[in-house]
């Protein structure tokens, strides 16, 4: 779909969503109901309600090291040693060190921020349902956002360096403060249909289909989000979207799971009651792929030094499908799924920068380099997937401590960056190396050339699998009241052959595994006093063969700044939440930790409160400490640590 | 005319006896359902003081009059003890109108048939259920209209609890405070269905296939947005020594999930007084409550008739009482004859919050009228009454099949312990659901799977 298709999809929608809403308010005021209106249109049903929500996290943490103001190197004074070309040979290129033209570092003009607060935003929902007909139904869901802003990375501020940032998207990279909303991928316009999106505000429509329904037939036609399977948070069977990971990422209250976090497609979606018990669920949508937080906001988890062309445009008119069968038999049931969709979550590897810009010839490296390329350097350098410019990495020991940290080889990712993009690199005089010690000074070899950092290109494609699942689950039936009576059991599994991940080294290549998901569930409800309604606690566990929770390949774990990764063979995790109403559930408390074995846990205490009908307040603590167990980058909350908070929202709902 | 052959006091006589001595059989002067059989009017039954409230209280009341604060002692004995101290000292009033004599009129039509023609033919089999004289899952009406046990009055209201073959209610709820403010409120459904023991739709008396459950349920709510999409599937086995099998779809969790059967103490909503297992004073399976005991008899004013507000264009009621005016809803109570009081405890439910409930069953219709539970202390806890109606006032009607809907109109659910109160009404409509009866096309759209997805609405 080109940009003005979107463009008009946009419009439709929007303009739907505006009917919708002038709608309902028309019957509001024909029924004169202050609170929640209904009325009639014709003979047309018309509901319409939603919430008015504000969101704080309050910063209790750090700031985020995947931003520039967050870079664990800023202020900070790093040593350089380049070493000696000795072009077509791994053995021996830049094995020798050149302390000659040593130096030393800064991340120069980039200050570390000091938020109050990782995350606050205006929000509002309204949800439309227009009865047409006994079987037929549009219903519509319009979700606007408005974030302020923080206290964040100016590209601007780092013009006076080289110029400034060149490379990438002008609006993610280019900009006086991150784009909180925007999604866009290279040369596309509206990536996500009937989605409205500035710096500072969304609006969008999650929901806007057709519902009919005849018999056991139920068929819903439009934009809309599916969910599968009984894990919770763990996606074993909720295959069929991707995540929204703008806004809160993964942060927001655990046991909502991912209410407002799949990204809605175009999609047809069948429901067929086979029987009692066995229920058929199939769809066909158009492919969205997850959308990541932009560079420098709050949640991001790719580095700022790497600008991102993402690559969504040439997949955006294609389409996934599944079918998924379950089945219900008193204790027991049973569930299986086929899925062929795009991997929503894509793929990266290095791609060329198409940055023209010098090496700068106030140092004898880059006046070197620039030289041998003919007084051209900038050309072969946009032949590379590195731009000379600001923001990017300024050291080898902020190479490998950001490479560790998201799980890449900084070894087998210079490597890559050199093999797969030569002869353009080789005339840079960059070779491939066969130690840590080689890469580390190739590295600042080249920073220094840079004169001062240099950032890194990657691209995001997307590779079409097929996931299949099966699921079981059994009701346990003992003594009346006793721990185990009615616990009910879960065991969920899925399989990708030949699934494409990111590799390590951001190789053209990528890699390829069988991939396996398995989660067990257990639920149980208990009562423990007469007063309080029954405890809800639900133990999770989840094992995957080849990434981690994230999706990132298990190869590049263990890595640190001094090492390259070491792999682990698999990652386990666990959960273990609780849920506590209070009398009449005017107060609801609760609890959850997930722990990876490897050293890092989350747990995020919680309590919501609702007053009235109409108003709702909750209050969560997110504790993140991915530093139980050695080297943090064996772990995966690690990733996360930065973002210790408390989340307040109070919500007012009509 | 009704000649006075018994003295004023004949019938509490009566009542105190045969429940001092354990046995039970409707009705005074004669069984009372030989009454309704004979001649459709149960009043043969009764001797006159039992027949009006007029004769209840020699004429110190009358119909028409409205029982309040100052005159509610005249009538102590006729009303629940909790229904009484909302009287007393809750501004709760009643208005009473003439009771009702004609059978067809205190429940659906095709049902009260059925109780006719399929009397004498139930039984208990091995496993306590209820079955035809061949053994064969129930064919409708009420099973055992000569009741003489608490268990066989009890297995027939858990048995039919709306006493039509499939319904949807469309339902608005109001959660008050103990100050009388309405805190929560929201708008559901509530959808039941019969494959055994159907009287009104084809096919009968079974759906084919389907003889070994007892009723489809669902609960759904669709407003407000917070709890938007929020609903349970309840698919209950004939055989009642079983758990109904419970499916919910929760807001949070956007997807169908399967929950413990055993989860009928719980709210389902924030600010609501209600639990599953107070649907119809019989929302649990037969035997997993026991030791049912009828613990008195006797003359009681209740909402059988009159509930249906056809004034308002969605069925909606007026409301009185309480500290802001919004606590009871507007109630016409009649004089029935005899209300018998069973006492039953959850015994499959040892950490159930209650540890036993009395409920008021109108003798003639088998009908609850009212509830008491108690808590594990002995304490009274949640006390509950409706109002019922034939679907029939001022020249409007609303139809079910050839004849008036009939139905219950509204619902008090009461806290006593802290004063919090739970109203429902029946209404015309919530958003984007009307209330229906006998539609082939409720199980479809509220009773599967399939439904509770699309019950989700947009997520």
């Amino acid at each position: 779909m080109d940009g003005s298709k979107a463009g008009r999809w946009l419009k439709t929608g929007l303009a739907t969503a505006a009917m919708l809403v002038a709608s309902g308010t028309a019957s509001a005021q024909a029924e004169g109901d202050g609170s929640f209106f209904d009325g009639f249109l014709g003979g047309v049903d018309v509901s319409i309600g939603g919430f008015i929500r504000v969101e704080n996290a309050f910063q209790t943490g750090d700031e985020n090291p995947f931003n520039q103001t967050g870079n664990i190197y800023n202020n900070q004074t790093v040593a350089r040693l380049p070493g000696v070309p000795v072009p077509g040979s791994p053995a021996l290129s830049f094995a020798v060190p050149n302390p000659l033209l040593a130096d030393t570092t800064q991340r120069t003009g980039i200050e570390t921020s000091n938020n109050w607060s990782n995350y606050h935003i205006l929000r509002g929902e309204v949800e439309t349902g227009i009865r047409l007909s006994n079987d037929l139904s549009l219903i519509g869901r319009m979700r606007a956002i408005y974030d302020p802003g923080y206290d964040d990375f100016n590209a601007n501020s780092v013009d006076f360096d080289r110029g400034g940032i060149t490379g990438g998207d002008r609006k993610l990279y280019r900009g006086n403060s991150p784009n909180y909303f925007e999604f866009r991928p290279e040369g596309k316009r509206h990536a996500n249909p009937l989605e409205l999106a500035g710096e500072n505000y969304l609006v969008y429509l999650p929901s806007l289909f057709f519902d009919y329904n005849r018999g056991p037939l139920n068929l819903r036609v439009g934009n809309q989000q599916i969910a599968w399977g009984q894990a919770l948070f763990f996606r074993v069977f909720d295959v069929a979207n991707g995540l929204d990971l703008r806004r809160h990422s993964v942060l927001d209250y655990a046991q909502e799971e991912y209410a407002d976090k799949r990204v809605p497609q175009l999609s047809i979606r069948a429901g067929y009651q086979i029987t009692d018990e066995i229920l058929a669920d199939a769809y066909v949508a158009k492919f969205q792929p997850t959308i990541f937080g932009n560079p420098n906001t709050q949640y991001n988890i790719i580095p700022a030094q790497f600008t991102v062309q993402d690559r969504y445009g040439d997949f955006d008119d294609k389409f996934s499908y599944g079918l998924r069968l379950k089945a219900n038999y008193g204790q027991w049931g049973f569930q299986g799924m086929a899925v062929r969709r795009y991997n929503p979550d894509g793929v990266f590897r290095w791609t060329k920068s198409n940055v023209d810009k010098d090496l700068p010839t106030n140092n004898p490296l880059g006046l070197t380099v620039h030289t041998l390329n003919g007084f051209e350097s900038g050309q072969t350098l946009a032949n590379t997937p590195f731009e000379a410019s600001p923001g990017g990495v300024y050291s080898a020991e902020e190479w490998f401590e950001y490479a560790a940290m998201v799980r890449l080889d900084g070894v087998a990712g210079l490597n890559a960056a050199i093999n797969d993009f030569a002869p353009a690199t080789t005339n840079l005089l960059a070779s491939e190396v066969n130690t840590f010690d080689q890469a580390h000074n190739q590295l600042d070899t080249f920073f220094i050339a840079s004169g001062g950092s240099l950032r890194g290109h990657i691209e995001r494609k997307y590779f079409q699998e097929t996931v299949l699942g099966l699921g079981v689950s059994y009701v346990v039936e003992a003594e009346p009241g006793s721990p185990l009576d009615q616990l009910i059991i879960n065991l969920e599994t899925s399989y990708t052959p030949d699934r494409v991940f990111t590799g390590i080294d951001l190789g053209q290549n990528f890699e390829n595994h069988d991939a396996s998901v398995t989660a067990l569930v257990m639920e149980k409800y208990q009562r423990f006093s007469q007063s309080f309604p029954a405890t809800y606690f639900v133990f999770q566990a989840m094992h995957r063969n080849a990434d981690d929770l994230f999706g990132r390949s298990l190869r590049g774990y263990g890595g640190s700044r001094t090492s390259t990764p070491d792999g682990v063979g698999s990652a386990n995790y666990v959960v273990l939440a609780a849920q506590q109403p209070f009398p009449n559930d005017i107060y609801r408390a609760a609890f959850a930790v997930l722990y990876d074995p490897r050293g890092s846990i989350l747990v995020q205490p919680g309590v919501k409160w609702k007053p009235r009908g109409s108003i709702t307040v909750e209050a969560f603590y997110s504790y993140i400490n991915g530093d139980l167990n050695g080297n943090p980058n064996d772990t995966l909350l690690s990733t996360a640590s930065f973002a210790d908070e408390l989340t307040l929202r109070v919500a007012y709902q009509f | 005319m009704h000649i006075r052959r018994f003295d004023h006091d004949y019938g509490r006589r009566h009542f105190l006896k045969s429940v001092a001595a354990g046995v039970f059989g409707g009705g005074v002067l004669m069984p009372v359902w030989d009454a309704i059989a004979n001649t459709g009017d149960p009043s043969k039954a009764y001797p006159d003081e039992l027949l009006s409230i007029e004769g209840y209280t020699k004429g110190r009341i009358n119909t028409g009059d409205e029982i309040t604060a100052d005159n509610v002692d005249l009538v102590k004995e006729l009303l629940e003890p909790i229904k009484y101290q909302q009287i007393k000292t809750m501004g709760r009033r009643l208005k009473i109108v003439p009771t009702t004599r004609d059978i067809m009129r205190l429940s659906p039509w095709e049902y009260m048939e059925a109780t006719l023609k399929n009397a004498g033919q139930a039984r208990f089999d091995e496993r306590g259920n209820i079955v035809t004289l061949q053994g064969k899952p129930w064919i409708g009406g009420t099973p055992f209209p000569n009741a003489t046990s608490a268990l066989e009055l009890y297995a027939g209201l858990t048995m039919t609890w709306g006493r039509h073959d499939a319904c949807m209610y469309a339902i608005r709820e109001y959660d008050l405070s103990a100050d009388g403010d309405v805190q929560f409120n929201y708008d559901c459904g509530w959808a039941e269905l019969s494959p055994i023991g159907r009287v009104s739709m084809n096919p009968k008396p079974y759906l084919p296939g389907r003889e070994n459950k007892l009723r489809y349920q669902s609960v759904f709510f669709t407003r407000p947005d917070s709890i938007k999409g929020t609903s349970f599937l309840n698919i209950w086995d004939y055989d009642q020594n079983t758990f109904p099998e419970l499916y919910g779809y929760v807001s949070a969790f956007k997807r169908i999930r399967q929950f413990p059967t055993d989860q009928r103490f719980e709210p389902l909503i924030p600010g609501s007084t209600l639990y599953l297992s107070d649907a119809w004073a019989a929302g649990d399976p037969l035997y997993t409550w026991g030791n049912y005991r009828v613990v008195s008899r006797g003359p009681a004013l209740s909402g059988v008739s009159g509930g249906w507000n056809a004034e308002h264009p969605n069925w909606e009621h007026k409301t009185h009482g309480g500290p802001k005016g919004k606590t009871f809803w507007d109630t016409q109570v009649e004089f029935v004859p005899e209300a018998v009081v069973i006492e039953a405890e959850p015994v499959k439910f040892p950490r159930a919050p209650v540890s036993k409930k009395r409920v008021w069953i109108d003798a003639r219709t088998q009908l609850p009228i009212a509830m008491v539970s108690y808590d594990r202390r002995g304490e009274p806890y949640r006390s509950f009454d409706g109002a019922y109606g034939l679907y029939e006032s001022g020249g409007k009607s609303f139809n079910d099949g050839a004849h008036p809907y009939w139905s219950w109109a509204h619902v008090h659910a009461f806290d006593i312990q802290t004063g919090r109160m739970t109203r429902l009404e029946q209404v015309r409509e919530i958003a984007g659901h009307k209330t229906m009866v006998n539609d082939a096309v409720i199980y479809d759209r509220y009773l599967t799977n399939a439904a509770l997805m699309r019950i989700g609405g947009s997520d």
